[in-house]
């Protein structure tokens, strides 16, 4: 684990020399240097301009994710559980996963307006599907062994269903939960860029067209960051609840 | 006590949508006596593992059926419990949750939970490891955990699904001696699937040969070796060797000529 961090650190600072050295030399608008990258960074956050910006896109993010969770979690459980539930969804579920999600979003404006609603819809339209599937892959893979152990126990369908199938789909749900996030960050900012110009996904556009590219490029940063942060959070809650997996994986 | 009346048993097999009937169990006949060690052998595919759901009540028997001391069996019930092949445990629980599950479902409050696994714990020989996951247990301590969480329940009748198939050599010897004293001090009617000819010789009051697939009754042996068997000497005692060669021949005389 510690060497594992002075990696990231080192390929990070790496980086960050690459581009400081690059930028100089090559003295051109298209790749500003790390430095003007990080004083664009730090006018914006001082201005407020940044964090006002990013509070909105959050809260789009947060709420078109939680409902993905909450539906694709629901959906994958009955999906998984009930042959009949998946043979009248899968069609749809597998179609819509591969199909490009931004294409729909021309729907979502004439169904949800211009508004956050149809920002959130975006969101969890990116990231539902992927969660669908794993929470009913994980379902369908319990070993049946436990299934019929907890029957033999005198188990009820719900007991089997919170006491068995539950706890052991958990980690492909997480798996499914994880990929979620890093889908619903794409949403929110495709949200942002193609339907109204609002949170960091305006400023990209804003800057982007005005040649601003070191505000540009400090905007770009803070996605990255914030999709890094979000993930780590995902993994932290993973560890949490299926800590007994992670154990024999390390094994 | 258990008494098995006539059970027949098919399965309905499909290949490409190509539908065929696989015959497991065909007129099964057997009564089992109270605290009574029967050991069921027959080759793979005999329809032993079936029987053992059946009599468990966890799959239909298409016709005749089973009675537990005059009741029909229709479903699993707190008289009897299962040690399964391949342990079974949760892995997500530890040693001592895995054991409090058989409880939990039979809705015994927390404290009793608790110290009734860890009771049952300590019967195996697991009582120092009760905070650990399954996996970090070997094969013969993960079944150990298994036999606690069934002797638990305190089952009447305990059903073992070939339960030391998959453990190495020396400790399914081990484990034959701790269920034989468990069994010598808890007094319970096992039914206990192998096919090892050792291990049911060793451990029962009466071996049930098999046929293969349909499965019925071939043959059904008393072993006249006296108890409390000592491994050592049991496998040296003669009557143990003749017996062993005896279901050997029984087994082989069925697999030439099933019908």
């Amino acid at each position: 684990m510690n060497s594992r961090l002075n990696a990231n650190v080192l390929s990070i600072l790496s980086l960050a020399i690459l581009w400081e050295v690059a930028g100089r030399t090559l003295d051109s608008e298209l790749i500003p240097p790390l430095s003007q990258i990080s004083a664009a960074w730090w006018r914006l956050l001082v201005s407020g301009k940044l964090l006002s910006n990013l509070t909105m896109s959050l809260a789009t993010l947060i709420a078109g994710f939680f409902l993905a969770v909450l539906f694709g979690v629901v959906i994958g459980l009955l999906m998984g559980r009930f042959r009949a539930v998946e043979h009248f969804l899968d069609l749809y579920v597998n179609a819509l996963m591969s199909a490009p999600t931004t294409a729909f979003v021309p729907v979502l404006i004439l169904w949800f307006g211009l508004g956050v609603e149809s920002r959130i819809a975006v969101v969890f339209l990116f990231a539902v599907f992927v969660i669908i599937i794993n929470t009913m892959t994980g379902v369908k893979q319990v070993d049946s062994v436990f299934v019929e152990m907890a029957r033999s126990f005198g188990a009820k369908e719900k007991e089997i269903f919170f006491k068995i199938i539950l706890p052991a789909a958990m980690p492909a749900i997480m798996a499914g939960v994880r990929l979620g996030m890093g889908r619903a960050v794409k949403g929110m900012v495709t949200a942002e860029m193609l339907l109204t110009l609002t949170g960091i996904g305006a400023m990209i556009m804003q800057y982007g067209s005005a040649f601003a590219t070191d505000s540009l490029f400090a905007v770009i940063l803070t996605i990255l960051i914030i999709a890094m942060i979000t993930m780590k959070l995902v993994q932290w809650l993973d560890q949490r609840l299926t800590g007994w997996k992670v154990e024999i994986a390390i094994e | 006590m258990v008494e098995i009346q006539g059970v027949s048993k098919s399965f309905q097999k499909t290949i490409k949508n190509n539908s065929t009937e696989l015959k497991a169990l065909a007129n099964v006949n057997l009564s089992i006596r109270e605290n009574e060690f029967v050991s069921i052998i027959g080759p793979s595919g005999c329809g032993k593992t079936t029987l053992l759901k059946i009599i468990d009540g966890l799959i239909p028997c298409d016709s005749g059926g089973i009675s537990i001391n005059g009741k029909h069996v229709t479903a699993p019930g707190p008289d009897r419990a299962v040690v399964f092949q391949t342990f079974a445990l949760l892995p997500w629980r530890t040693v001592l949750a895995n054991v409090e599950f058989s409880l939990e479902l039979r809705r015994l409050p927390k404290t009793d939970r608790t110290d009734t696994a860890r009771d049952y714990l300590k019967r195996v020989g697991l009582a120092d490891f009760e905070n650990h996951y399954p996996h970090e247990l070997s094969g013969g301590m993960q079944q150990r955990a298994g036999l606690a969480r069934a002797l638990a329940v305190n089952p009447m009748i305990l059903l073992m699904d070939e339960p030391f198939g998959s453990v190495d050599a020396q400790t399914r010897q081990l484990l034959q001696e701790e269920l034989l004293e468990l069994w010598q001090r808890e007094r319970k009617t096992v039914i206990f699937i192998t096919h090892s000819m050792d291990e049911a010789v060793y451990l029962s009051d009466r071996v049930v040969v098999m046929t293969p697939r349909p499965g019925k009754v071939a043959e059904v042996l008393d072993v006249p070796l006296p108890r409390p068997r000592l491994a050592e000497e049991v496998r040296r005692d003669p009557k143990f060797v003749d017996l062993t060669n005896y279901i050997w021949d029984s087994l082989k005389k069925a697999m030439d000529n099933p019908h």
